[in-house]
């Protein structure tokens, strides 16, 4: 009884969890770096495809913008997985399954900005 | 409810029980089935079975038995279902060794999904279901797991689970090793979340309308002004708040009558 | 064979076998050796090795195919053909991952608590 006990304890110290595919946090970043990679260089061809009215930079821009919202994350399986979600969206946009509504939502056009100071929530009428 | 039928299995590993049986194991149910169903005739009380009852749970021994390294419970429910709960390794292994072992044949995968039950350690359950039609019979997998441990893929085991693990990926988010074209397959492109958890609300993140300026569908962040939060489960439709019928008050007490609690 | 009589079983994919006997006895003794490397009081080796035993007695017995299908009672001959494959697949997998092990881990505390 007493040494499985100490074992469950030796397990949990020593806890070790399942990557999902990165060791460690290198290897995270490197796979983060092909994912941008891939995305600067698909960038144009997707202009070009989807006959978007912006220009290379701008989308570069974005998906710059895009990967630096992330940038805190320091957790590999974490880092893991916003990669493999970003692997579908880019495969989504390379089959040109997406339609342009669905890159175009990236760069929030019609949405106003939300009021910051009292006088402009004031006229809203309601404080969200 | 369940828990009262509950039999543990794991205790009693070293017990040798009739091997003889063990070869035709589930044949015998159906006779029995319908030999049993015919001496309940109270209409509104499920037929307690306890034939079938017995043979699920000899045979969940067996597999118990044979797979003592993933197989952590096995119970027979209140329904005559037989669950057996793994551990998250050892999904490939059970799986495969349900599908060809002889006393087993479960060849057909009949659903996979999952559950979320936000309070536990491991958030998700993975819920294999399993049908043998040599015998007959149906089998629950199930196994666990959080939002940051992948699964084992059962694609390799069967082909069914393909599909059923993209859609499992999609609306909890759990990831599956080896599945071999993981992506959305009920949501839309760009969609963000993933709306069986639950902690996603009910009305989503984001609203999607026509925009005639720029020609075309746009979604933009939903901003419920918190009156429209207020759901009252009265009716199955969306009522608006001021056309929302109040609930029945409680009776009024009229002056006459005595308030029963206080003199 | 004397015993061949019908020209399909009926279910797709699955090709009449002119020569089960001998296939089947093939089939059966590759599963005892791959069973002998597992060890002894393994529970699988156990009763997969009873439950083959049975077969292949029945084989070696019954040069009839519709009585051998009635002795075994597991479907045709053909399907039968097809569960030894399967077990034999399944019996050099099983030494690799080796089940008769203790548990790997126990679950945490109330997971399988329902309801929570």
């Amino acid at each position: 009884m007493a040494s499985t006990a100490a074992t469950r304890t030796a397990a949990v110290a020593s806890k070790v969890v399942k990557p999902i595919f990165s060791r460690d946090l290198d290897d995270a970043k490197r796979r983060v770096r092909q994912l941008y990679r891939a995305w600067y260089r698909e960038v144009p061809i997707t202009v070009a495809k989807f006959q978007l009215d912006i220009t290379a930079r701008q989308g570069r821009d974005k998906v710059r913008e895009m990967f630096d919202k992330n940038k805190h994350v320091t957790d590999p399986r974490v880092i893991d997985l916003l990669v493999v979600k970003g692997k579908q969206d880019l495969e989504e946009t390379i089959h040109v399954w997406k339609q342009r509504t669905h890159l175009m939502r990236y760069f929030h056009e019609t949405e106003e900005p939300r009021p910051t100071d009292f006088l402009s929530k004031f006229y809203r009428g309601h404080d969200p | 409810m369940a828990a009262s039928l509950v039999r543990f299995v794991r205790g009693g590993l070293g017990r040798s029980f009739n091997i003889g049986r063990s070869s035709c194991l589930l044949q015998q149910q159906q006779q029995h089935r319908r030999q049993s169903s015919t001496t309940e005739t109270s209409p509104t009380v499920r037929a307690k079975d306890a034939v079938t009852h017995n043979q699920l749970a000899v045979f969940g021994e067996y597999v118990a038995e044979i797979l003592p390294k993933y197989i952590q419970q096995v119970q027979v429910t209140c329904y005559n279902e037989l669950e057996v709960m793994i551990h998250p390794d050892g999904v490939v292994p059970v799986l495969t060794f349900l599908r060809d072992h002889t006393n087993a044949q479960f060849t057909n995968m009949t659903d996979l999904t999952a559950v979320d039950i936000p309070t536990r350690q491991n958030r998700f359950e993975i819920v294999y279901n399993l049908l043998s039609l040599r015998y007959n019979s149906r089998i629950r997998v199930k196994t666990y797991t959080d939002e940051l441990t992948p699964v084992d893929s059962a694609v390799p085991v069967h082909k069914v689970a393909n599909w059923y693990e993209r859609e499992v990926w999609d609306m909890y988010g759990v990831f599956f090793t080896g599945h071999p074209d993981l992506r959305r397959i009920l949501t839309d492109y760009g969609f963000e979340g993933h709306p069986f958890r639950k902690d996603f609300p009910l009305s989503g993140y984001v609203e999607v309308r026509y925009d005639d300026e720029v020609k075309r569908v746009v979604a933009e962040p939903v901003e419920l002004s918190q009156e429209f939060r207020k759901f009252d489960l009265n009716s199955p439709w969306e009522v608006f708040p001021a056309f929302r019928e109040p609930k029945e008050a409680a009776p009024k007490l009229e002056a006459g009558d005595k308030a029963p609690e206080k003199k | 064979m004397a015993g061949l009589l019908k020209k399909t079983t009926g279910l797709v994919g699955l090709a009449v076998s002119h020569t089960p006997h001998e296939r089947l006895r093939i089939l059966y003794s590759k599963i005892l050796a791959s069973l002998q490397t597992m060890p002894q009081d393994a529970a699988y080796r156990k009763y997969t090795e009873q439950l083959v035993n049975e077969r292949l007695t029945h084989v070696e017995e019954e040069p009839d195919i519709e009585k051998l299908e009635k002795k075994i009672s597991c479907g045709q001959i053909e399907e039968v053909i097809f569960q030894a494959e399967c077990e034999l697949n399944l019996s050099r997998k099983m030494s690799e991952w080796k089940p008769w092990e203790p548990l790997i881990e126990e679950p945490p505390p109330n997971q399988w608590k329902w309801p929570v």
